[in-house]
């Protein structure tokens, strides 16, 4: 296949960005859509061109490395799947595609398509944890966790952090990779002791980190390549009511 | 170790309601209000059918009671603080994504499905034209001309009949009564998620409710202009 | 310098608590002053970092990855054993050391694996207290499932994710300790060089993949946690970042390499459909539970499978191996695939295949019941294939799955240079020549979560530790030494991409350095490599510059690195003339080409020791003392 790309390069986090015409040729229709971006890269490094940036590692879904917004949507047009995971039978010969960074406040772009996303592992930091020191655990099957609570608690626990979440969402809210962690902590008797604690200080930190605020549009969970319930968007807002009204 | 450095949790509920989450919910609770007025309104101008003294006598009723004062201000402030966060919030969002996609589509090839509507993207537009609306229908109606009936009473009838025997009143109307239906249509559903409720078999059905009260709603405000205009032509 | 694998006397089970006590300890108000360097952040290095952190000492850590939880770990799919026995099916600690040795071919400590049965126990404990989903019963307790053929269910899992569920547990324990200010995260960090001062290890060059610069950090101790080596094979189940340059360094320092050769092939990946292919995909090795493997009787026989009439069919791994038939361990399925494919029986397009068909399974169970055994593998298959493997078999072929090999260190995970600690698949320790499946998520965690946490503590309790300051001399030559590479490989401006000679490198080691070894191919493997890197040298093309982020300048500098590798990797397998484990030389196998061990001559570790690059590393053998296990021939038929 021969398709006609339009990609997002930018040097740097303060150069001006554009969106460049490249045409990739020999694009089989078995490769990933990162396989066809290393292909147009050899090309470009065999012009002696500087090679389009992007991130990705294990290439089959779940490191959340990978992630660009292609002909408008975060990784692309397949349900839950991320980018690495999108196969270019998807397309047509011929196709025009549009490639660009996932785009928040939050997430300054590195290079081309290469965005920082450490704005997520400090929300993480803030209180995405159960607080148990190596050694002082006890023994695993003295609590008893409900299998419909543990299957629930491993939906929400699936999310990879790759932020299609954000990208997608018109406020580039991280609502719904918060509130996933909040639900995979939370509805296991382990996250009980630091459950108001911690949707207090994740909300805050999200936040501070200049995310917008949850519309209720449901964007992030249609693109989330983990199919992640916006469900969990309305437990997070709950259990923070919860923490407010608690709060001395 | 993490919680001993910075225990954090809000001490004033006012702290709470200034985050992300504590704004929607205020939207949303403000907005819920809003909409039981609406209710209110509804259900007390349906009397317009009922004829003149029902209605007139309603209307009457309720500016005569002294605790009107107190709901009057009550709703005032609900309204402005329902706009006031609400354009804020907007402001935020804004902020949040400074550079525009260039190309950008509503996720409809995946599954599930968004909420994404025409509605639900233009929150504040439909809002801030509502705010105008209201300004200009206080002025119509609350501050319009006085009749009296003969029992000594103001005669809100004569009124209504006369402004919507105007075709060019009745299309303003119908235009904002579908603002209000877009609003609403986004709206209703969305406060029962900011307000945290989420159940596998209701949330679905508070989707739906949300849109047929919406339904209800904006279609009976719609229907009372049309009904009036063609009250207002002798057949 | 002969090696001392400082293992503790005593019996076996008493061992690790007998090493508790000697070792020192540190004062914790003293903690804080010690700045240990944990390079890589996947199940070990986070589960170390964050333990270290939580004790008080001062921790850095450094990967490349933009977050902590991207490191590879978190690609395992199937699970972690653990000899808990909530099954009362047999299972304990003893037995579960037993497996894993035996599994290991004989090539492993029986220190080092007891210990990790030991410890097996408290890992389950301390993620299910972090909060891991691992699986439930319907009575709320923990589900285990039996994996690899072992014949007890002790593997604990998450779905088909345990391994990133358990790298969240660590990566959450970690950002727990950063918040607490205790561990300090250096994301996007390439470790260039281990920095050497007064022959202890005390801190690294890492490159800011950012901006390109390169940073000089000071450590106590310093810890590899930088994962295995499979990418050497360019195509593998790794991720693509995935390098042995950070342990390779380490080794150009004078850390030793051990047991390189032994490498690990997965038997049930997607094959390879084209030149264009940048990683493979494992799928679970359960489908072999219910799959049956099969190819044509005759070579090239290109008809559709459906059009095959059972007459035709060669069920090959039922055949040879009446008793375990599709259920053969790792080594013995990939083995015999390759040797159909060999023979011209290959399926597919490429002739690189074999079939995994599920017709009968689904003619026996439904197709329902093997939806839901099996759905998401399923479902995985046909995105990556576009084939529906209800309808048409599945095709399956090998693929390099984890490295055994890795840096040599002692009974306290400490290597030859002192202070250097190595962690995790870039050791060499617990697997022996094969590793069992689920094992090796149990031993990166044992590793970081109770083991570092006190082998480094007695280190540095216990070691005089003379100041160095960054401007040091030590630090100085590494950062030249950093620099000088990286200048040189953007100096070449040949014509080659990166790209090519990587999958250069790969077909020549899975060409000869694969399945099957042989003297003459292991030789040929040498005198390629060594040519490739002269070219390499000479025509590589490295596009940017070095002072922003420039993934190919990144990769430019690992591949560089497996070019040296690379030849270790082959000369070790040309040295260790039997067949063993993942090794598998054809000289050495038994008359039904069953793989060869021969424990009178190999029964050691090989610690290869560096001498310069294209000289003859020196070999230092650590021989491997069996008193609980006594080593047997294996047998499946
Ligand atoms: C597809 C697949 C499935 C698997 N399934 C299972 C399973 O079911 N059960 C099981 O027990 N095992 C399984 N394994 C094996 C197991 O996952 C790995 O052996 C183990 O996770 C390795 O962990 P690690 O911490 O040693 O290294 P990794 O997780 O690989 O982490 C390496 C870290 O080092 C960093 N790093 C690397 N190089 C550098 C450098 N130069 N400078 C700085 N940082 C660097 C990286 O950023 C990363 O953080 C599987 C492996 C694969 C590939
Ligand atoms: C009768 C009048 C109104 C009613 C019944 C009403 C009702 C609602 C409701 C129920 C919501 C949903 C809250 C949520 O998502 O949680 C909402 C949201 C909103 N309202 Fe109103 N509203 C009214 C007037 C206004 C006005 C005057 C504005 C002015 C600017 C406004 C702007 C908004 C905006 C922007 C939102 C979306 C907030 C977001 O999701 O981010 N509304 N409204
Ligand atoms: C067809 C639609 C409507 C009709 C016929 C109508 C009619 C009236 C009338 C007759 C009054 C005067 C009551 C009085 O002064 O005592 C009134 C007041 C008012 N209306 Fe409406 N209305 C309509 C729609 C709306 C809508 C959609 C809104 C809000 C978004 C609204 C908000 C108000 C408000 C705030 C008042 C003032 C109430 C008070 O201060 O007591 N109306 N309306
Ligand atoms: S919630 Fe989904 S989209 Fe968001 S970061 Fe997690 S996996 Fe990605
Ligand atoms: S798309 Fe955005 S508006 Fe909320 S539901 Fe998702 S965060
Ligand atoms: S590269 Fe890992 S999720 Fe795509």
């Amino acid at each position: 296949m021969t398709l006609n790309l339009k990609v997002w390069r930018q040097a740097g986090a303060e150069a001006p960005g554009r969106l460049v015409d490249y045409v990739a040729r020999g694009i089989h229709p078995d490769m990933s859509f990162v396989e066809m971006l290393d292909v147009v890269n050899e090309d470009l490094i065999r012009q002696g061109q500087d090679p389009i940036a992007f991130d990705s590692d294990c290439r089959e879904g779940i490191c959340g490395s990978c992630g660009c917004v292609i002909n408008g949507i975060p990784h692309g047009p397949d349900a839950g799947a991320t980018t690495c995971q999108l196969h270019m039978r998807r397309f047509r010969d011929g196709d025009t595609i549009v490639i660009e960074p996932f785009r928040a406040r939050a997430f300054p772009i590195v290079k081309d398509l290469v965005v920082d996303r450490s704005a997520l592992d400090r929300i993480i930091a803030a209180g995405g944890y159960v607080s148990v020191n190596a050694g002082s655990a006890p023994e695993a099957n003295v609590v008893p966790v409900p299998r419909a609570e543990a299957e629930s608690a491993m939906d929400a626990a699936q999310c990879i952090q790759c932020g299609a979440c954000v990208a997608a969402c018109k406020n580039a809210a991280a609502h719904l990779f918060t509130a996933a962690k909040i639900a995979h902590l939370g509805r296991l008797p382990q996250g009980q002791p630091e459950r108001y604690v911690r949707v207090v200080r994740m909300v805050e930190q999200m936040d501070e980190e200049g995310f917008g605020t949850c519309s209720n549009e449901g964007e992030c969970e249609a693109v989330c390549p983990k199919s992640i319930s916006i469900a969990n968007i309305a437990r997070m807002h709950r259990d923070y009511l919860k923490a407010a009204l608690l709060a001395k | 170790m993490g919680y001993n450095r910075s225990i954090r949790m809000p001490s004033r509920l006012l702290q709470a309601l200034s985050t992300s989450v504590g704004t929607k919910f205020l939207i949303a609770f403000t907005g819920l209000c809003l909409f039981l007025f609406l209710v209110a309104h509804l259900a007390g101008n349906v009397l317009f059918i009922a004829g003149p003294g029902p209605f007139n006598d309603y209307a009457h009723g309720l500016v005569s009671n002294p605790l009107i004062y107190l709901a009057e201000a009550g709703l005032l402030a609900v309204f402005l603080v329902h706009a006031a966060r609400a354009v804020m919030n907007w402001l935020t969002n804004q902020a949040a994504r400074p550079d525009r996609y260039h190309v950008r589509r509503w996720a409809r090839t995946k599954n599930p499905v968004s909420r994404k509507s025409l509605a639900s993207t233009t929150m504040i537009v439909t809002g801030t034209l509502i705010l105008l609306f209201v300004v200009t229908h206080l002025a119509t109606f609350k501050f319009g001309t006085y009749y009296e009936t003969p029992d000594g009473i103001r005669d809100l009838y004569r009124l209504q009949l006369e402004i919507f025997s105007q075709p060019a009143y009745v299309a303003y109307y119908l235009v904002s009564m579908g603002l209000v239906f877009a609003h609403l249509w986004h709206g209703l559903s969305s406060a029962a998620q900011s307000f945290g409720v989420d159940h596998p078999q209701w949330t679905p059905r508070i989707l739906t409710l949300g849109r047929v009260l919406t339904v209800i709603i904006a279609g009976g405000f719609l229907v009372l202009p049309v009904y009036t205009f063609f009250l207002s032509r002798p057949a | 310098m002969a090696l001392d694998s400082k293992i503790p006397g005593g019996p076996i089970a008493e061992k690790w608590d007998r090493r508790k006590f000697e070792n020192k300890l540190v004062n914790p108000a003293n903690r804080r002053k010690f700045e240990v360097i944990v390079v890589g952040t996947g199940l070990a290095g986070a589960s170390a970092a964050a333990s270290l952190g939580e004790l008080g000492y001062n921790v850095k850590a450094f990967f490349i990855h933009d977050s902590p939880r991207r490191a590879h770990s978190i690609a395992a799919q199937g699970g972690i054993n653990a000899a808990k026995n909530y099954r009362n099916d047999g299972d304990s600690v003893y037995r579960l050391f037993y497996d894993t040795v035996k599994g290991g071919d004989y090539r492993a400590r029986e220190a080092n694996v007891f210990r990790l049965a030991q410890l097996s126990v408290n890992i389950i404990d301390q993620c299910v207290a972090q909060g891991v989903p691992f699986a439930r019963e319907y009575g709320g307790l923990l589900d285990n499932r039996s994996f690899g053929g072992a014949q007890v269910s002790r593997t604990f899992y998450a779905r088909g994710q345990t391994g990133q569920q358990l790298l969240l547990g660590a990566f959450q324990s970690l950002m727990r300790q950063v918040d607490a200010g205790t561990v300090t995260l250096f994301p996007r960090r390439e470790m260039l060089d281990l920095v050497v001062a007064g022959g202890q290890a005390r801190g690294i060059v890492a490159r800011n993949l950012v901006n390109g610069e390169l940073e000089r950090h000071h450590g106590h101790a310093v810890l590899l946690c930088t994962g295995g080596y499979g990418t050497v094979f360019y195509l593998s189940t790794n991720a693509v970042n995935s390098n042995v340059t950070a342990a390779w360094r380490a080794h150009k320092r004078g850390a030793f390499f051990a047991n390189p050769c032994f490498t690990q092939i997965h038997p049930t990946c997607i094959p390879v459909s084209g030149d264009h292919q940048s990683k493979l995909t494992l799928m679970s090795e359960s489908l072999r539970n219910d799959g049956r493997v099969w190819v044509p009787k005759t070579p090239g026989d290109r008809r559709r499978p459906a059009e095959i009439p059972e007459a035709d069919r060669d069920y090959y791994l039922e055949r040879r191996y009446p008793s375990f038939g599709n259920l053969v361990p790792r080594d013995v399925a990939s083995r015999a695939a390759k040797a159909v494919c060999d023979e011209g029986r290959g399926v597919g397009e490429t002739g690189l295949s074999v079939y995994l068909d599920f017709a009968d399974a689904i003619r026996r169970l439904g197709a329902d019941t093997i939806r839901d055994r099996y759905g998401n593998l399923f479902d995985m298959y046909k995105r990556i294939t576009d084939e529906d493997p209800y309808q048409v078999p599945m095709r399956i072929y090998p693929a390099v799955h984890y490295t055994m090999g890795g840096l040599w260190v002692d009974y306290n995970l400490m290597s030859t240079v002192p202070g250097l600690f190595v962690l995790g698949e870039a050791n060499f320790s617990d697997h022996g020549a094969n590793r069992l499946g689920a094992s090796a998520l149990m031993q990166g965690l044992a590793d970081g979560y109770f083991i570092a946490p006190y082998t480094v503590a007695n280190y540095l309790g216990g070691t005089t530790l003379p100041a160095v300051a960054t401007t040091d001399d030590a630090f100085a030559d590494a950062a030249d030494a950093a620099q000088a590479r990286i200048t040189r490989v953007l100096q070449v401006n040949g014509r080659r991409t990166i790209r090519d000679f990587h999958r250069a490198i790969g077909a020549i080691c899975w060409d000869y350095v694969g399945m099957a070894r042989t003297r003459d191919g292991l030789q040929t493997a040498i005198a390629r490599i060594r040519q490739l890197r002269d070219e390499f040298w000479q025509d590589v093309s490295v596009p940017g510059t070095p002072d922003n982020l420039n993934p190919a300048l990144d990769y430019a500098g690992r591949v560089a690195d497996y070019m040296e590798f690379a030849e270790l990797l082959a000369l070790d397998a040309l040295r260790r003339e039997e067949s063993c484990g993942g090794h598998f030389r054809e000289e050495y196998q038994t008359p039904d080409g069953e793989a060869l061990r021969r424990d009178d001559e190999f029964s050691y570790v090989a610690a290869w020791e560096f001498q310069g690059v294209g000289r003859d590393p020196v070999l230092h053998a650590e021989p491997l003392v069996f008193e609980e296990v006594h080593p047997t021939q294996r047998s499946y038929k």
